[in-house]
């Protein structure tokens, strides 16, 4: 009867297991309800200050305005990386970190010098392991960021480009295409592309000059984006999660039910001996 | 001049804080209060910090207090991005709500 007892055994794991994996999938499920809102209501917001900025942007502004600076060569470039600090999220996670590290390494095969900068525990985790000096680590940003978490990450960022430390600065971090798909995007933050707005003096009353209001904008443009990306992320965590914990649940269901038919199957046999060995003793008695 | 009523929208960073017509709104621009009505020429304006009040189409008025960001007039459609909105003022003026006289150039 031994080898049914670890039957048993395994299927009480197994079964302790999916009960585990059935609470983190609910758990994910309502977190992702609360994170998508907060993804939807970050759009208007976006929509209408990429509006106001496409309208007052000019090329020929680049000269004044550092933020703007369009640097000939590309010499150092700056990615910023958006992780979670937890796991268990099936490929979010791996992902993310894998982008990050083809865009390293592209960016490096082009000769141009590539620091990172990294929030999430995850990723932080794999870029010290790899030995890769880690510029900004940031863990303290959490299920539901706020615009000063993206400000205070940005920031330091956005000086160094306006400085001339670093010529470019990447974005990595997922889109929020669904609570399904998920997929890892690299965007390019700094510099800024774009052609020539059309809210001139001649359309709009601008107060004070459109320089001003740009110079005031942009910041909060980028800083934005960095937002946006960092309440995205959040939401893709949560969703890839319930995905990831879905397929365990599930897995663990088709595990025990082999589980249980092998449990079954042992204890039949037993019987079947049982019945066996008492017929042959009763027959050799007569 | 009765050009219809506003279509007015303020935002912040994470919800939309009012959406719905009104028939005037008074808001903080960076270098005092400007009043906007029906038929007004388009205009963009960056905001400081102060309140905004909203006379709703159908009568009554909100006010919010804001701080930081940009106003759009275009038609009668007003767009306010602000860096804040709530009842009470911010306990800190974000530092693009600020603009000095005497950085703007004429």
């Amino acid at each position: 009867m031994a080898g049914s007892r670890d039957v048993k055994r395994r299927i009480k794991t197994v079964e302790n297991t999916r009960q585990i994996t059935r609470t983190m999938e609910l758990v994910a499920t309502s977190k992702l309800k609360r994170a998508t809102d907060r993804v939807y209501a970050t759009r208007p917001y976006s929509e209408a200050l990429h509006e106001i900025v496409a309208g007052l942007y000019s090329p020929a502004l680049s000269e004044k305005y550092p933020i703007l600076r369009r640097p000939e060569q590309e010499k150092r470039a700056a990615v910023l990386l958006c992780t979670a600090n937890r796991g268990l999220a099936g490929g979010f996670n791996a992902n993310l970190i894998k982008q990050a590290r083809l865009l390293l390494d592209s960016l490096r095969k082009r000769g141009i010098e590539a620091e990172l900068h990294v929030v999430g525990k995850k990723g932080i985790a794999y870029f010290r392991f790899r030995g890769e000096p880690v510029l900004t680590a940031r863990t303290d940003v959490g299920d539901h960021p706020t615009v000063e978490d993206a400000e205070s990450i940005v920031g330091p960022i956005r000086d160094r480009f306006e400085t001339g430390a670093v010529d470019s600065v990447y974005l990595v971090s997922s889109k929020f295409k669904s609570a399904m798909s998920t997929p890892p995007h690299t965007r390019d933050l700094l510099p800024i592309k774009g052609e020539a707005g059309t809210a001139s003096a001649d359309v709009f009353i601008l107060s004070p000059s459109g320089d001003m209001i740009l110079e005031r904008i942009l910041p909060v443009y980028i800083r934005n984006a960095v937002y946006t990306a960092l309440v995205e992320n959040a939401a893709a965590e949560h969703g890839a999660r319930r995905s990831a914990m879905k397929s365990a649940t599930d897995n663990a269901g088709d595990v025990l039910e082999h589980l249980t038919r092998t449990y079954n199957r042992a204890r039949q046999a037993q019987i079947t001996q049982e019945i066996a060995e008492i017929v042959g003793g009763s027959a050799a008695l007569e | 001049m009765s050009g219809g009523s506003l279509d007015v929208r303020v935002v912040s960073p994470a919800r939309i804080v009012f959406q719905g017509g009104a028939s005037a709104v008074v808001a903080p621009a960076w270098d005092g209060q400007v009043g906007i009505l029906p038929g007004h020429a388009p205009m963009l304006a960056l905001i400081g910090a102060g309140e905004l009040s909203i006379d709703r189409s159908g009568g009554g008025s909100d006010t919010f207090q804001v701080a930081g960001g940009v106003l759009k007039v275009e038609g009668n459609t007003v767009t306010l991005l602000t860096e804040y909105a709530g009842s009470e003022p911010p306990a800190s003026i974000p530092a693009e709500a600020i603009v000095f006289p005497e950085d703007v150039e004429d």
